[in-house]
């Protein structure tokens, strides 16, 4: 009776600890580049993606919205918008995977991991394979990186005008810092 | 004939003068940073729970549009606050948090960027206090 009583609370305990073990942002910074050398620098930034990391097990998932990319230039902010991410149809991109491997408990020191996951642009979904470093320090996860996507990979059509301006290679870079969730 | 000399350099003078005015403001247009929220009129203004049903109604229409909500600061961050626990008000100038007070009511002008389905929480963000 006693063993089941002691197993129960050790349960409880454990889920609760279980659940104290997620950490997020609601300001991530995501930005891209997507400018040809020579040309007009295209590029936009987001201060605002959300981040889940599930610190047991390396689990993440993030949402960035298409209305939240500042650009410098208002023009090319409403074309962003309205010509190449029907950002109406299609508000948010999405991002499923795991850093493998991680675990906050075994988690020495700085270190990078490897991620992998679905990229979920315009409804399209495409497989991504990074490296990015982790980095643990007061009860903060820092996650930072970059990756390559193709415009292509998307369904997102760049007009022949603009085409040599434009990089097929769009460059992303992230920049996380994740607190405890409560 | 002296006449005709006279009006030909004033014409081009005056077409050079068109086509450079032409030129910059064109320039100007295209160069133009996006409006920061102080300067664009809330397409909505009015309480937090009410917006909450028109943005579950039609979210897409929001999207991008600056609006003006009237509630409760539920939580305090870093880098923003929760109104009435449903709508997450990112400020651009963090300073002006710093001012604000748990359980405070309060009216703020923001931007909608989208619904976070992970937080199931609106999302606005450049925020500014209007009171």
């Amino acid at each position: 009776m006693k063993t089941t009583k002691i197993l129960i609370i050790f349960c409880v305990l454990l889920s609760l600890q279980l659940h104290a073990q997620k950490y997020f942002t609601r300001s991530g910074i995501t930005q891209f580049e997507a400018s040809e050398k020579a040309f007009e620098p295209i590029e936009a930034i987001n201060t605002s993606t959300t981040v889940i990391l599930d610190a047991n097990n390396g689990n993440i998932v993030s949402q960035v919205f298409m209305a939240g990319f500042q650009f410098n230039n208002a023009l090319m902010q409403e074309h962003f918008n309205e010509n190449y991410m029907d950002s109406y149809q299609y508000p948010k991109a999405t991002f499923k995977g795991n850093l493998d491997n991680f675990s906050l408990i075994s988690f020495n020191a700085n270190n990078s991991y490897d991620l992998n996951g679905l990229l979920t642009i315009k409804g399209l979904e495409k497989n991504i394979q990074t490296t990015v470093d982790v980095k643990v320090e007061n009860d903060q996860i820092f996650i930072s990186g970059s990756f390559f996507v193709s415009a292509k990979d998307f369904n997102i059509k760049i007009p022949s005008i603009v085409r040599d301006k434009i990089a097929n290679q769009i460059q992303i870079n992230i920049d996380y810092e994740l607190i405890e969730k409560k | 004939m002296n006449l005709l000399k006279k009006n030909k350099s004033f014409f081009i003078i005056f077409s050079i003068m068109i086509i450079s005015i032409s030129i910059i403001s064109i320039y100007q247009y295209i160069s133009l940073a996006p409006k920061k929220v102080v300067a664009i009129i809330p397409e909505y203004s009015g309480n937090a729970n009410e917006f909450n049903y028109l943005v579950t109604d039609n979210l897409s229409y929001w999207i991008s549009k600056v609006v003006q909500i009237t509630g409760k600061a539920t939580q305090v961050n870093e880098d923003g606050i929760l109104i009435n626990g449903t709508i997450y008000c990112q400020f651009e100038n963090k300073k002006d948090i710093q001012s604000i007070i748990e359980n405070q009511n309060i009216v703020v002008k923001g931007k909608l960027v989208g619904f976070d389905e992970l937080l199931m929480e609106i999302k606005l963000n450049q925020c500014i206090i209007i009171q």
